[in-house]
């Protein structure tokens, strides 16, 4: 490994440490509100149906930087609280990722047959039962690709949080750049690492994937 | 919520949003087409019978499509410094490779789409290998993945705000410096990403309203 990098190994991993960390709770936190968003649209909740029709058409049109920017310094000046850089990444990845895990979770739900619906309502089974007990846990299997896809990509765009300020990955590889002055050593390194992890992170997808697999 | 609101500041500076929404689109744009030609021949590659061809095609991919965007756009403006390139060629080159990757993917389910029936036909009426390609071939993958496109375009065009940290006047550039000026944050930022989505809402839809791209009603089964 290039001295360069060996010398800031320390530096690197906290940021490595970060990076993983901010795109854990993104994971964790836009499946939940995604899928909360999924079922409200697909069981066409009043209201709340709408809403998160619309909060998903609208945060799938704005760029990440833009949300990530609005996390920062719009929402705290328009409610006038303080956020720390980090805080404000992690609320913005959640609030933008799980608009696009809505979407994925959403088509899951629709691809499953109205049929097996109405075989569970046959067998007497209350709407709620054949919703939680067939119909959910078909469709969350088959959005495992999508999703994980989607996980992918998030991880990738924690790499945006070095914009305002985060010292995650690239954040902390830009810094030792800033002193050490060895832009293609340090930024390949940095994309290799992303190459690795990511690659890592779609490998668990379809592991996952070929486990859940219902086997005939 | 004691927040005023002022939107004079942003119609102040309209003339720099413009200017920026114009350079986004021209950004977009130029690296749009780029990314659509070097895709479809990626894809063209991937798609093919040559082992070799699609291991190269693949690592590609996987090399260009899993390393983040803004680390593209770092490594060509720095890598390439000793060129002095203008920041914009560098934001079209980190774009286009990038954005790439995901259209020769899209491409490549789009050739696997088409039956091979339809390519043994075209041979058999006796047309030239490049002939089946784009007459036979390329049409009806075109269709088969329209909709994919009409969102990748609209992905690109979102991607391009990253463009602002290489210095490049593009919108969400000029909104950061509209913002240091006046300190209107949220008017500022929200303006732009209302700009945003009416532009990627314009894009997505224009693109799927264009002839040719609705997907032809299926006529009979292959065979």
């Amino acid at each position: 490994m290039p001295d360069v990098i060996l010398k800031n190994l320390p530096f690197l991993m906290s940021g490595l440490g970060n990076t993983l960390l901010l795109a854990f709770i993104g994971i964790v936190g836009g499946t939940a509100t995604g899928l909360i968003l999924a079922i409200l649209r697909h069981l066409r909740v009043p209201v709340l149906g709408r809403v998160a029709l619309l909060y998903t058409e609208i945060v799938r049109g704005i760029p990440l930087l833009v949300m990530l920017f609005i996390c920062y310094f719009a929402l705290p000046a328009l409610f006038g609280y303080r956020s720390g850089a980090f805080q404000a990444s992690a609320l913005g990845f959640v609030l933008f990722i799980a608009a696009y895990l809505a979407e994925e979770f959403r088509s899951g739900l629709r691809s499953i047959r109205t049929g097996l619906e109405q075989a569970g309502l046959a067998t007497g089974l209350r709407p709620a039962q054949v919703f939680r007990l067939i119909i959910l846990p078909q469709a969350l299997r088959r959005s495992v690709p999508p999703v994980f896809s989607q996980y992918v990509r998030l991880l990738k765009f924690t790499s945006v949080a070095s914009v305002i300020g985060v010292s995650e990955l690239t954040g902390s590889a830009l810094l030792v750049n800033a002193r050490e002055f060895e832009p293609v050593i340090i930024l390949t390194m940095t994309a290799l690492t992303y190459l690795v992890i990511c690659s890592i992170l779609s490998f668990i997808g379809r592991v996952l994937y070929a486990q859940l697999q219902i086997r005939t | 919520m004691d927040y005023t609101f002022d939107w004079s500041p942003i119609w102040n500076n309209r003339d720099l949003i413009a200017e920026g929404l114009l350079i986004t689109i021209a950004l977009s744009l130029v690296a749009l087409v780029f990314a659509l030609v070097v895709g479809v021949l990626v894809g063209t590659v991937s798609a093919s019978k040559s082992r070799i061809g699609r291991l190269v095609a693949g690592v590609f991919v996987e090399c260009m499509r899993n390393v983040p965007l803004l680390i593209h756009m770092y490594f060509w403006y720095m890598a390439l410094a000793f060129l002095r390139l203008p920041a914009f060629s560098c934001a079209v080159l980190g774009l286009t490779l990038y954005s790439s990757a995901y259209v020769a993917e899209v491409v490549r389910a789009g050739i696997g789409g088409v039956s091979r029936g339809q390519t043994q036909a075209a041979q058999a009426t006796g047309l030239s290998p490049l002939k089946v390609r784009f007459l036979i071939v390329y049409p009806q993958a075109l269709r088969n993945i329209a909709p994919s496109l009409a969102s990748l375009s609209s992905q690109l065009i979102k991607d391009s705000s990253l463009a602002s940290v290489i210095a490049v006047g593009e919108l969400t550039y000029q909104a950061g410096a509209i913002e240091g000026q006046t300190f209107r944050t949220f008017e500022v930022y929200i303006t732009i990403a209302l700009l945003y989505l009416a532009l990627v809402l314009c894009v997505s839809r224009g693109i799927l309203a264009l002839p040719g791209m609705r997907h032809a009603p299926r006529v009979a089964a292959d065979a």
